[in-house]
């Protein structure tokens, strides 16, 4: 059978060790060794970058979720607002609340403490606090009582020795009394549950990111609880029900088209849609989680398709031939094995809708929220918008504001995939 | 096409004269019958005019080379061949005397009562127990935990495997050798308690020893499930099986007692075939 090459009479045996052969194989190792280091390369590369990010946004974000705080001692006896504890037991608790004046208050203790320039020291919002204090402890009123309220930026620059935008010799009279009011025990930095816990605001000594983060939750959970199903079932169908024809054909390739469209374009469909069609409620979760949805079905569909796709025939067959229905085939069987791939286009689709920011400023969420949403149809703002919105304040109070949503934004995405990972991992172990 | 009661008259008959159309069945119980079966995919004919009996007590092979259409003809037999959506069959293939094309036949329960076993291993990715337990189940056929228990254990025990496997019922059945995942596959489908086995080439994938046990199983099985076997092995035909239907080009050559026709083949197809002229 194998006679007609080995006996060829011309065929001369082959070398392996002549120098041509030897050089071949040398360079073959040596291509080896390269592409090995380009891959190393790469992955440091990344890795070099990601580091850059964390590092630069972990140490300027840090300090926002800190405040300077000033103490303000307040007289409130002796003070202009004649407000007595047993009023406040009454119904109209919240009108007189809102007639007295808080703002006045702060100016006064302000200046009474720190001479004239000492309303400078005090955050706008400082009288908020006061007001606040005062709601949940009526008797207050009647007390002398140091309150420790928000610094205004100007101080907590000075407190991190920044120079702000002041002009240098303003910046050099505040340096100097902020010295002496650290001397004095009357500044201190401490975490700030504010910043958790409140919403948009002006002032940046005031701001928090509740608000922002609900509103990414809310809108989320829209894009979920609609994207997942759907892109499921979809991709169900096209695989495994849909006959071969025109029609699939077309409708898969919009769904491969839909995948890459420009954010911005489903910004204007959800604004077209929803807003102007449906009526829903504009810059509220429902429409931000409708259309984001729109944008993450797509991938779902895709992955999904692709991971029922994989699971092997011989599975199909295997549960048909015992006489599984192809609904059993399918819920038994192959949604099971291809959800590992499901849950990957779901995470991809996912992240990419909690950063998306485009499409929702098209459907009014760049709106300015200063109260944190109370459920779906209530105006709303995500974290990227609110990153956005921040960095485009003037006030240098915000830079470090910006950085810590930032870190709260990365941390929402970091949770939101672990949660997914674990999820796939714990349903590949099954097998 | 000849009505039911004659085929079952001459078939059943001891010794029935051969027939053109019906191949005779001798001292058996007829379980599944043929008549003029024709597949295409699409345009593509791949089985032409093929009619067989198999009987209950009896292995059957179905030998040929390959492309001959002998494994499609065997998808025929439960209908698998229902999920190529080109596949079309005509023809008549009765089960107990009921057409199992017939729109009120329930393809779900034909796939219980005729189980299969594929060419290539294909347990679930699932532990050894589920693998047995799943058909049972989704056919109701366990009330309690024990029973169920109780029905994989016999049909481990039946496929041979128990012995092997009944400290780790709960690992994955993925993780078993070639040839006990062939037998893992078997004791799969006799757990729903088929009343005919399918065997798509159950060895091609495995070693001479994996073979030599599954053969021996087949024997064990012999007269309690009627059983069809694929097979590219000829040996392995004239080993395991009483009858045996060799195939070629879609078409049904000769259908008779093994020994006869390994000894004694009648068309000239067939003698080259065993004789090793083509395959």
């Amino acid at each position: 059978m194998n006679t007609a090459i080995a006996s060829s009479p011309d065929r001369q045996p082959t070398d392996w060790s002549a120098d041509a052969m030897q050089r071949r194989i040398r360079a073959r190792y040596r291509a080896e060794k390269r592409f090995r280091f380009y891959g190393l390369f790469a992955v440091l590369l990344s890795a070099g970058f990601l580091a850059f990010l964390l590092v630069t946004m972990i140490s300027s974000g840090a300090r926002g979720f800190t405040q300077t705080q000033i103490a303000l001692p307040v007289n409130f006896p002796a003070s202009d607002i004649f407000l007595e504890p047993s009023q406040l037991d009454g119904d109209d608790r919240d009108q007189l609340l809102a007639q007295t004046d808080f703002q006045g208050l702060a100016r006064q203790s302000a200046i009474a403490a720190y001479g004239e320039d000492g309303p400078a020291f005090l955050s706008n919002g400082a009288w908020v606090l006061l007001r606040d204090a005062v709601s949940e402890d009526p008797s207050l009123l009647t007390r002398n009582e140091t309150l420790w309220v928000p610094a205004s930026t100007e101080v907590d620059f000075a407190a991190r020795g920044d120079s702000g935008m002041r002009q240098s010799e303003e910046r050099d009279t505040m340096s100097t009394r902020y010295a002496e009011l650290e001397a004095a025990d009357q500044v201190r930095r401490t975490l700030s549950w504010n910043f958790l816990t409140l919403a948009d605001s002006s002032d940046p000594t005031l701001v928090g990111i509740w608000g922002a983060l609900k509103g990414s939750l809310l809108t989320m959970t829209i894009t979920l609880l609609l994207a997942f199903p759907i892109g499921v079932l979809t991709a169900v169908y096209l695989e495994e029900y849909a006959p071969e024809n025109r029609w699939t054909d077309i409708i898969e390739v919009s769904i491969n088209n839909l995948a890459a469209v420009p954010s911005i374009i489903f910004g204007l469909l959800g604004l077209a849609v929803f807003i102007n069609v449906f009526y829903l409620p504009r810059s509220a979760a429902i429409v931000g989680g409708l259309t984001l949805a729109l944008m993450t079905m797509p991938v779902i569909v895709i992955a999904g398709r692709n991971a029922i796709k994989s699971v092997p025939p011989s599975i199909r067959d295997a549960a048909l031939g015992i006489g599984a229905s192809p609904v059993q085939v399918l819920t038994h069987h192959v949604l099971p094995l291809s959800l590992p791939g499901i849950l990957t286009g779901t995470i991809i689709g996912m992240s990419r809708a909690l950063g998306e920011t485009a499409p929702l400023l098209l459907i009014g969420m760049r709106a300015f929220v200063a109260t944190p949403p109370g459920g779906f149809t209530d105006p709303a703002t995500v974290l990227p918008v609110q990153i956005f919105l921040w960095s485009d304040e003037l006030d240098p109070g915000f830079v470090e504001k910006t950085s810590a949503a930032i870190i709260v934004l990365l941390l929402f995405l970091l949770a939101m995939n672990g949660i997914a990972i674990w999820l796939r991992n714990k349903y590949e172990q099954r097998w | 096409m000849n009505n039911v009661g004659d085929m079952m008259n001459d078939a059943t008959d001891t010794q029935a004269e051969s027939r053109a159309d019906a191949p005779a069945l001798a001292q058996d119980t007829l379980k599944m019958t043929a008549r003029n079966v024709d597949v295409y995919y699409g345009d593509k004919q791949a089985i032409d005019n093929v009619s067989i009996d198999i009987g209950m007590e009896n292995v059957t092979a179905f030998i040929g080379p390959s492309g001959c259409g002998k494994s499609t003809f065997l998808r025929c037999l439960n209908r698998m061949n229902d999920t190529i959506p080109i596949a079309r069959v005509t023809g008549q293939i009765e089960l107990d005397e009921k057409d199992i094309y017939d729109p009120a036949m329930d393809v779900v329960q034909l796939r219980a009562r005729v189980g299969m076993v594929f060419q290539k291993p294909n347990p679930f990715p699932k532990s050894i127990f589920e693998n047995v337990a799943y058909g049972p189940r989704i056919h109701g056929l366990a009330t309690s935990k024990s029973e169920l228990d109780e029905i994989v254990e016999k049909s481990l025990i039946r496929a041979g495997l128990f012995e092997e496997v009944k400290d780790r019922l709960h690992d994955s059945g993925t993780a078993l050798s070639g040839g006990q995942q062939q037998r893992l596959c078997i004791a799969r489908a006799i757990a729903v308690d088929p009343e005919v086995i399918l065997m798509d080439e159950p060895c091609s994938a495995l070693d001479p020893i994996a073979t030599a046990k599954i053969e021996e199983l087949i024997n064990d099985l012999r007269g309690k499930y009627a059983i069809v076997i694929v097979t590219h092995n000829m040996q392995q035909a004239a080993r395991v099986s009483q009858r045996t239907a060799f195939f070629h080009l879609g078409t049904l050559v000769e259908y008779g007692e093994t020994s006869d026709l390994f000894t004694n083949p009648s068309q000239d197809r067939t003698k080259d075939y065993i004789t090793g002229r083509y395959g």
